[in-house]
């Protein structure tokens, strides 16, 4: 059973960073009906700001955290407004090769410094377990899903409450109709993609402790963030949220009992058995088609 | 003399597969093989055109197909002994059945998710190639037979270029005949909007299906193709990375077009080799290079010089040169209705 | 004489919303019907119900057969062939290749034949080329026949998208507001279109069309709907001044002064 619960914990914490991955795609998903391929390298270099901090600029942990997702979405932000707000009325087809190109742009930059060693964070409480009820939780753990939990919360009462988050559910309803009522759609793809690329830097610093930190690190973790987008239901926040913590834990009890070859994939099986049988996923919605 | 008319000319194709073999018997083993392995992408990547750039379907498993093929080939050979010029078209075939039933859920996917299904479909096939270790012996990787024409072996890049080029040419007239007929106009139509297809008396779902199993004979037989050029065949080449490269094979020649797939076969095939450099310089390079092509050349390569009117425009009729007078009929903003006969 | 056309009760939900009321109508071959109503009184969602693009209940015959459970690409084939509100032609290609695509199902499906023309005679496309050069010709546009369509004008556009509705032949032909962006000149073109397609090719068409003077002057009878239902029908000078008529497009109970 205490096997059973640390594998959870350390699921539901892998998970609440796929969370925070998934929401990120959704919500650009949500905004601007495309999909960011190259969101696992705003991950990547969300960790690898935050380490350059912690381990370069000698800063604690929790500067070396703002540092990072305050960098992360100003680097959304950039990339919103520089290259993607030019050719946004470009095809689909073309927008996700930019992003493509993007990810291949990031990589190439983050490798030149960080292309030779294994870079690790030490756990923030120095490892050592807390024991609620009998139960053992790594602190780590503990602490990445609260943290996680912490921003999530914040993203939705920022949508629910303020007027930026109501324009930007509006922009997401339906773009034309924002942009009649006087809404500043501009400001809103660029707050979206900043905010999105918060969440997915803040993955990534969050990430540091708990595994090894590499610049291939973002495609391992978009694959994540896609099926639990996927199996949340694409285009639906709450379900981002949920589908990332499932998606952790299924990988780790899968990998743990079943086999663990089969980690890597499991995020595969996930989107494919969903598509194929479920394509509306836990809380998606019907999509009406259009003459 | 305006420069697309050197593409028209009925000249044009036999002439460039005599250049072809000229280049290939004067040139050096390496250019060879980079030679071999253009144009065994170009076959990829007609696969990969014919169902993203004309029936417009977000699909992205032809890098899976053409691993299938590649291993069907070599598999084939090295197991049961059966001679390349069985194993090369089964491979067709059945990358031609494994298309048709991933192109199944395609049929109720829309866009992100039919990518992201592929996707993983992709995935799981090189997890296959990878850990299906009693079948494809995994990273150890199969040796491919060098196919015998007439007793004499084929085992180097020089004979498998003669192979490879005939089945290319071959593969390629076969791709231009089916897309300017019914069934490219019924591919490109379904792209443009599937419910105007439908009223406009296209089966919608079964012509889907069939692009899907048409790129995936494609696949098959430029995977089939690529084992020759290799003579190795790995789990590792048909990774991710072979299917970010079809795609951007596509969106550099040029979506909707028969010679983007061509140029972008070209293109991205040698760019390896002129980005030389560290890893990280060439994914730089890489990756601002797709950007800023799409982003100058939206409509790709070919799309660039058709607008300029150095390509000829692609019009998906048989025949259609019979309409024109004395012009080449190229369909332009400027030009005058033509005269009657 | 069999109808071609003929609906009962024909009614279209979209969840919570009735878009189309128990709509009856029996249209004989040959007859020009125009279709008008004010703006949201079903006459689009009439069109999709009728070619099958959306569900709807209620018996439909066409040509003497229920087509109620019939999918559209059949429908098309059965002959019943349609324009649309918003031009829906593919602005990147020829006008020669979006006119060939409604020639389908007339070019035979045996690749052998259509792929790589074997067993000689006339390539199939090249007859159907001659088919659309026919159509264009008899619209008015055949030398626009290798133009690209983006570059065309809208009144050439959709003339261009009825030679596409027009060159497989079809039974019925419905026009969704063919009208839509036309000058008055142009409007004058499609009447005398209309007229000549009805005479000549012995036509029927389903019109649905806001520009009034067209519809009473090239329809055989008219069809008034409103908020879904049929309110009225009959000639169009009757139709027109019927007081129920006149309220739903006014809103008001007029009577005419003087």
């Amino acid at each position: 059973m205490t096997e059973f619960v640390i594998l959870v914990t350390a699921g539901l914490a892998n998970g609440s960073l796929y969370a925070l991955v998934a929401l990120g795609l959704v919500l650009i998903y949500k905004a601007q009906d495309m999909v960011q391929f190259g969101f696992g390298e705003i991950f990547m270099a969300g960790a690898f700001i935050g380490y350059s901090a912690y381990a370069y600029l000698g800063l604690s942990y929790p500067a070396s955290f703002l540092l990072a997702i305050l960098a992360g979405g100003l680097v959304g932000l950039l990339i919103e407004r520089g290259l993607i707000r030019p050719i946004a009325h470009f095809p689909h087809m073309t927008l996700v090769m930019v992003t493509v190109g993007l990810s291949f742009m990031l990589k190439g930059i983050f490798r030149i410094p960080f292309a030779q060693d294994v870079y690790t964070i030490p756990p923030m409480f120095g490892g050592s377990p807390i024991i609620i009820f009998d139960l053992i939780f790594a602190s780590q753990n503990l602490l990445t899903t609260a943290t996680s939990l912490v921003l999530t919360l914040g993203l939705l009462l920022l949508f629910a409450f303020t007027d930026l988050g109501k324009q930007m559910r509006a922009t997401a309803e339906n773009m034309f109709g924002a942009q009649y009522s006087g809404i500043n759609i501009g400001l809103v793809f660029a707050t979206t993609w900043g905010l999105a690329s918060v969440m997915g830097a803040a993955a990534g610093i969050l990430s540091a402790p708990i595994t090894a930190l590499f610049p291939d690190m973002g495609t391992r973790i978009l694959i994540r963030g896609f099926a639990a987008a996927v199996l949340g239901g694409f285009g639906s926040v709450p379900g981002a949220i949920v589908g990332g913590y499932l998606i952790g834990v299924i990988e780790t009890l899968f990998g743990f009992y079943v086999a663990t070859a089969l980690i890597d994939l499991s995020a595969f099986l996930v989107i494919m058995v969903v598509l194929i049988f479920w394509p509306r996923g836990l809380f998606g919605t019907k999509e009406i088609t259009r003459v | 003399m305006e420069i697309h008319r050197l593409f028209t000319n009925r000249l044009f194709t036999p002439a460039l597969f005599v250049a072809l073999c000229l280049v290939s018997t004067a040139t050096n083993p390496y250019l060879q093989y980079l030679l071999n392995l253009i144009l065994v992408y170009v076959v990829v990547a007609v696969g990969q055109m014919i169902i993203l750039g004309f029936a417009g379907q977000f699909a992205f498993a032809n890098a899976a197909f053409m691993g299938i093929g590649a291993y069907t080939v070599a598999l084939l050979g090295s197991h049961f002994g059966i001679s390349y010029w069985v194993s090369l078209p089964a491979a067709g075939v059945l990358c031609a059945i494994v298309g048709c039933i991933v192109g199944l859920p395609a049929l109720r996917l829309r866009r992100v998710y039919l990518g992201l299904m592929t996707m993983g479909f992709a995935e799981l096939c090189y997890w296959l190639f990878l850990h299906w270790r009693d079948l494809t012996l995994g990273t150890d990787g199969v040796k491919v037979e060098a196919p015998t024409f007439f007793g004499i072996r084929l085992d180097t890049d020089d004979a498998a270029f003669f192979v490879i080029v005939i089945a290319t040419f071959a593969m390629v007239l076969l791709a231009k005949a089916i897309l300017a007929s019914r069934y490219g106009r019924a591919f490109i139509a379904i792209r443009e909007n599937e419910l105007v297809a439908r009223c406009n008396g296209i089966n919608v779902p079964l012509y889907k299906t069939l692009a899907f199993t048409l790129s995936g004979f494609y696949a098959g037989i430029g995977g089939g193709l690529f084992a020759l050029a290799v003579r190795f065949v790995a789990p590792d080449t048909f990774n991710l990375l072979q299917v970010v490269l079809h795609f951007a094979i596509v969106m550099v020649g040029g979506v909707g077009t028969l010679s983007g797939a061509l140029l972008g076969a070209l293109f991205l095939t040698m760019l390896p080799e002129v980005l030389r450099g560290t890893q990280a310089a060439q994914e730089m390079m890489y990756g601002v290079l797709l950007v800023g092509v799409i982003v100058f050349m939206p409509k790709g390569v070919a799309g660039y010089l058709i607008e300029r009117r150095i390509l000829p425009p692609e019009v998906l009729v048989h025949g259609w040169r019979e309409e024109v007078r004395e012009r080449d009929g190229i369909p332009q903003a400027d030009a005058k209705p033509s005269t009657a006969e | 004489m069999e109808p071609l056309l003929e609906t009962q009760d024909l009614t279209v939900r979209f969840g919570g919303v009735v878009a189309v009321e128990d709509v009856s109508l029996t249209v004989p071959p040959g007859e020009i019907r125009g279709i008008i109503g004010p703006n949201g009184a079903g006459k689009s969602t009439l069109f999709n119900a009728l070619s099958g693009v959306v569900k709807a209940e209620g018996r439909i015959n066409f040509d003497g057969r229920d087509i109620a459970d019939v999918p559209v690409h059949r429908r098309a084939g059965l002959g019943l062939r349609r324009t649309f509100q918003h031009v829906r032609l593919m602005q990147n290609r020829t006008a020669l290749e979006n006119v060939l695509v409604g020639m389908h199902l007339e070019i035979p499906a045996n690749p052998l034949k259509s792929v790589l023309n074997l067993g000689g005679g006339v390539s199939p496309d090249r007859a159907a080329r001659d088919r659309a050069r026919e159509v264009m010709s008899f619209l008015g546009i055949d030398g626009l026949i290798l133009r690209e369509t983006g570059t065309l004008t809208i009144a050439q556009q959709r003339l261009l998208e009825l030679a596409r509705a027009l060159a497989p032949g079809p039974k019925l032909l419905m026009l969704d507001e063919p009208c839509a962006g036309l000058s008055v000149p142009a409007v004058q073109t499609l009447d005398e279109i209309l007229l000549r397609l009805k005479e000549e090719w012995k036509l029927t068409i389903l019109l649905v069309e806001h520009v009034v003077s067209l519809v009473i002057d090239v329809s055989d009878s008219i069809t008034v709907l409103d908020k879904g239902r049929v309110i009225a029908e009959g000639a169009g000078d009757e139709v027109m001044s019927n007081p129920a008529v006149k309220q739903a497009y006014l809103g008001t109970e007029e009577v005419d002064a003087a």
